[in-house]
């Protein structure tokens, strides 16, 4: 257990990961019928992405057969796969263990 | 296919008699997806994941009907391709461009599902694939001239 100084700030303990409320990773899948530019254009417009960090994580996909594009609560995660599958882009949730 | 910018930002297209053609059929295709294609998760590990998926189902379901509905209104409206010397003129404001791109990809998408979801090279063009893979390639192909469009 810390020593608690008088007049010092006691300082929350950091929860363990497992405590937080759980996190949804969204996962854009590769595929290979959609166009590399397309992939790029579809994550520029649903994050709102510089065309730089919607690249690299098109090149995720391409190559490694996946990229995980964000962490989010259910209800933005759920939104964000939708938006990716509304584009028939192969994108789904998955709980962050 | 040429495309320019308007100063309005919008994006004029010029097609000649038989891309018009070729347009409008690939366009008369949609939606091409099956319903209920894609999962949620692959996992399933999620809380209320039937309703999740139930609701992923629906919500894609409408925005296809609501597609479509906009597709026909899109073919049928006479006075929206502009006809020309060598062909016909057609503009699109940058809203219908992104419209356009995800109907495109899914007839695109849809097509390739129908050839079986092939991994690499269609096997071997027969009578009954041959339509198929003619709609994904030309699909392609106007999302591609869409695209460079834009990136101008």
């Amino acid at each position: 257990m810390p020593e608690i100084l008088p007049g010092s700030v006691q300082v929350a303990e950091e929860k363990p990961k497992s405590d937080l409320e759980p996190g949804y990773l969204v996962i854009c899948w590769n595929d290979p019928v959609n166009y590399m530019d397309y992939v790029t254009h579809v994550f520029q417009k649903v994050f709102g992405w510089p065309r730089k960090k919607a690249e690299f994580h098109m090149l995720q996909v391409h190559e490694q057969g996946k990229s995980v594009l964000t962490r989010e609560s259910l209800e933005r995660a759920e939104h964000y796969v939708h938006q990716l599958q509304k584009h028939s882009l192969h994108a789904t949730m998955e709980r962050d263990e | 296919m040429k495309t320019q910018r308007a100063a309005d930002n919008k994006l004029v297209i010029h097609l000649d008699r038989r891309e018009k053609q070729l347009l409008v059929q690939v366009l008369g295709l949609y939606p091409r997806i099956p319903p209920a294609h894609q999962p949620l998760s692959k996992s399933a590990r999620l809380p209320d994941h039937e309703a999740g998926q139930q609701l992923l189902n629906e919500a894609l379901a409408e925005q296809r009907a609501a597609n479509r509905r906009q597709v026909q209104a899109l073919l049928a409206e006479d006075r929206r391709f502009e006809e020309k010397p060598d062909g016909w003129q057609v503009s699109f404001s940058q809203p219908e461009v992104e419209w356009l791109l995800e109907v495109l990809n899914d007839v695109r998408v849809g097509s390739w599902i129908i050839l079986g979801s092939p991994e690499e090279k269609l096997g071997k063009l027969t009578r009954e694939n041959a339509p198929h893979f003619w709609a994904m390639e030309m699909a392609g192909y106007f999302q591609m001239e869409l695209l460079h469009a834009l990136a101008d």
